[in-house]
């Protein structure tokens, strides 16, 4: 009796087991995890993450008329058409909390991939774990410098990072001083705590000294603190007139409702993104926002050379309510990074998908990013990410920055209310 | 630095001092009552700074108007949690102080994630109270109508406690039930509602200083976080179960925090905050006017 119970046992268990041999043999599924705060200050972010993410999901999966990889025919089709599947999990902007879902979504949910992760606090952790298990990272949306430099073999950044970024904002002052005659004698650097605020600021500071630039406040601040007066009023006293804020979005409306009450009117705000780009941070500002320069991986008005870009923002804006942001067009680019290079390896065997990183080469005509192309360096960074600075004008991101770009005139000293 | 400026942080740390006083009175007045600490009292916080956006949506009405109504809304909430959860909670046969703790500390998260699913996350603001973007320049110095009214409600809702607890039948059988809970209920006092009231009253005050609040801070999920430690902080510094400790810890918090900002360095501002309390832990460890 009990010889027989375990015979079928064992019959049943190589059943299964054969079942699942053929399931590898062809992929149905591809899993790949994704990274975010989905609760917490920055909840909306993932929120809204999540669903441009799935929206590239479903464009890869499906077909649709867009140069985007992997648009046009249904799923990988290098893995004989087999659909992308995103799994979510939440790590609350805690590089620990990121950590373990790194680690629990590759251990246990198998994911051949993980994309991530808006706080650059919270990459360094996950890149680790990332690099430990030897499953590829793509860093969608994280802009610290500091973490393409560490020798990881398994990360990649397809956007650009701050000493990017701060390097396109002390480009845009030499311009405008060269075209325009608007001279910047000094600036003031305002950031936040954590890893985004303090490379940024670190990379802001080098430059400035390197070209005559005076830093006349360097504000280190603790990001969502209660009240901002005291900083803001340290502002105040420097008698800088051009901010360049490193915030997240909390902070950002906290910054610029301090700034009106205790009226201080810069000539300037020029951001490091983040949450300033945020349509929270706009809604709530209102009026405050209008003239704030950021700058940007993305602006909508690309879409006036790339007309289908414009499809594809109607498509995110009819799930989300939303314009794609600087952070949603970069987490949806993410997407495509890492299943073009699923696809190109035609297999779920994560040495063969990074390899097929490394040789990523997308034309930057086939993103919705106004990049030259996707391709990684020995570091994982890919450096024709080109940044551009965009100002809130009209209630539009219109593009000021590189000039040749430019869809708008720079509007300088800012509106003042 | 001018003297402008120096007094510019001055009166801001005041201010939201104020209103940290007032945050944690709630908090300070139900520990005193019946020594649980409620974890969910930021929680409290963010759901009263709804109530005043979601009635703002409905009526179109100004915040200020609403305070009644909201603090009516969070006296109903505090005494459900109290007659729900917390009765419950204080049942247990060993531990109980562990079970509270844990308790509101679920109900806490619980209530961030409900509001979260309820509202989404987003970022809300109520955009035109009679007391938004208005700015009153005193020789230099400039005060936010918000803050002020904020500042003024606060005072006021000290003074209301104040006769509330010391001037009324009400407020002597709290103090005798904070005394002795045994004791009163021998000569006949339902401990169990006066325990209610204080729940009650705790969250109705709160609910006050999140009607304050929403006219000048943004409301999120996630809002109660950023004040509840600095609630905690306030009501230790204090003293426990000290109103009007409270009032002066919450004060002295609010210029301690801006002054490290300030002089220091506003990343440590927190540092600030701590070091002083833990100064105050060494001397006199039940809190300024504590009374245990």
């Amino acid at each position: 009796m009990k010889t027989a119970w375990m015979k079928g046992f064992a019959a049943s268990l190589m059943g299964a087991a054969m079942i699942m041999g053929t399931a590898q043999a062809q992929v149905k599924e591809v899993l790949v995890g994704s990274i975010y705060p989905l609760s917490g200050a920055n909840a909306q972010l993932g929120v809204d993450c999540k669903i441009a993410m799935e929206l590239a999901a479903e464009i890869i999966n499906g077909e649709f008329p867009f140069p985007l990889p992997l648009a046009k025919g249904k799923g990988l089709t290098g893995l004989g058409g087999a659909a992308l599947k995103l799994s979510f999990a939440d790590h609350q902007a805690d590089p620990q909390k990121g950590r373990a879902e790194a680690e629990r979504m590759i251990t246990q949910e198998k994911v051949v991939g993980i994309i991530g992760t808006y706080h650059s606090s919270v990459a360094a952790t996950v890149s680790q774990v990332a690099e430990r298990y030897q499953i590829p990272f793509v860093s969608a949306d994280n802009s610290s410098p500091s973490l393409h430099v560490r020798g990881l073999k398994w990360f990649f950044r397809p956007s650009a990072h701050d000493e990017m970024f701060s390097g396109a904002m002390f480009e845009f002052f030499k311009d405008i001083k060269a075209q325009k005659n608007i001279d910047v004698p000094g600036v003031a650097l305002f950031w936040e705590d954590t890893l985004f605020g303090t490379d940024s600021a670190k990379v802001q500071r080098t430059l400035a000294s390197e070209r005559g630039i005076k830093v006349m406040a360097d504000i280190k601040y603790r990001a969502n603190s209660p009240s901002l007066t005291a900083e803001v009023q340290q502002l105040k006293n420097s008698g800088a007139d051009i901010i360049m804020p490193s915030s997240y979005t909390t902070d950002a409306i906290l910054l610029t409702k301090t700034m009106a009450e205790l009226g201080l009117k810069p000539k300037a705000i020029v951001a490091q993104a983040a949450g300033f780009s945020e349509q929270a941070f706009l809604d709530a500002a209102g009026e405050r926002a209008v003239g704030v320069i950021s700058r940007g991986s993305f602006a909508l008005d690309l879409a006036d050379k790339r007309p289908w870009i414009k499809e594809v923002n109607d498509m995110y804006k009819k799930r989300s309510g939303k314009d794609f942001s600087d952070s949603t067009a970069r987490q949806f680019m993410g997407v495509f990074v890492m299943a073009d290079a699923i696809n190109r390896a035609g297999s779920t065997d994560p040495m063969k998908i990074q390899k097929a990183l490394q040789e990523t080469n997308i034309s930057g005509e086939d993103t919705i990013m106004p990049w030259a192309a996707i391709k990684f360096d020995d570091k994982g960074q890919n450096n024709d990410a080109t940044p551009v600075l965009m100002q809130w004008l009209d209630g539009k991101w219109k593009t000021v920055w590189p000039f040749r770009l430019a869809t708008a005139e720079v509007v300088w000293p800012m509106p003042q209310k | 630095m001018t003297a402008q400026a120096l007094a510019q942080v001055l009166v801001s740390g005041l201010l939201i001092g104020l209103v940290y006083a007032l945050i944690a009175a709630g908090l300070s007045l139900i520990f005193g009552l019946m020594d649980v600490v409620n974890f969910a009292h930021g929680e409290f916080l963010m759901i009263a700074m709804y109530a005043a956006f979601g009635l703002w949506l409905l009526t179109s009405l100004d915040p200020l108007l609403m305070i009644p109504v909201v603090a009516i809304f969070l006296f109903s909430i505090g005494v459900g949690t109290y007659r729900t959860l917390i009765v419950r909670a204080m049942k247990a046969k060993t531990n109980a102080g562990m079970v509270q703790i844990f308790s509101t500390f679920g109900l806490a998260i619980a209530l961030r994630g409900i509001v979260q699913a309820v509202w989404s996350p987003e970022y809300r603001q109520i955009t035109n109270s009679w007391l938004t973007d208005v700015t009153l320049n005193v020789g230099g110095i400039f005060l936010p109508a918000a803050q002020l009214a904020a500042g003024g409600v606060c005072l006021a809702g000290f003074i209301g406690l104040y006769f509330l607890t010391q001037k009324t039948d009400f407020g002597r059988a709290l103090e005798a039930t904070r005394e002795d809970s045994e004791a009163v209920s021998l000569i006949g006092v339902d401990r169990h509602k006066i325990f209610a009231m204080g729940w009650g009253i705790g969250a109705a005050i709160v609910g006050v200083a999140g009607v304050m609040l929403s006219t000048f801070y943004y409301i999120h999920p996630g809002v109660g976080a950023t004040f509840a430690l600095t609630a905690y902080v306030t009501v230790a510094l204090g003293g426990f179960g000290s109103l009007g400790g409270a009032l002066v810890a919450g004060i002295i918090i609010g210029l301690v925090e801006a002054l490290t900002a300030l002089l220091i360095e506003p990343s440590l501002k927190y540092l600030g905050i701590f070091a002083l309390y833990l100064l105050v832990v060494l001397f006199r460890p039940r809190g300024l006017f504590g009374y245990f």
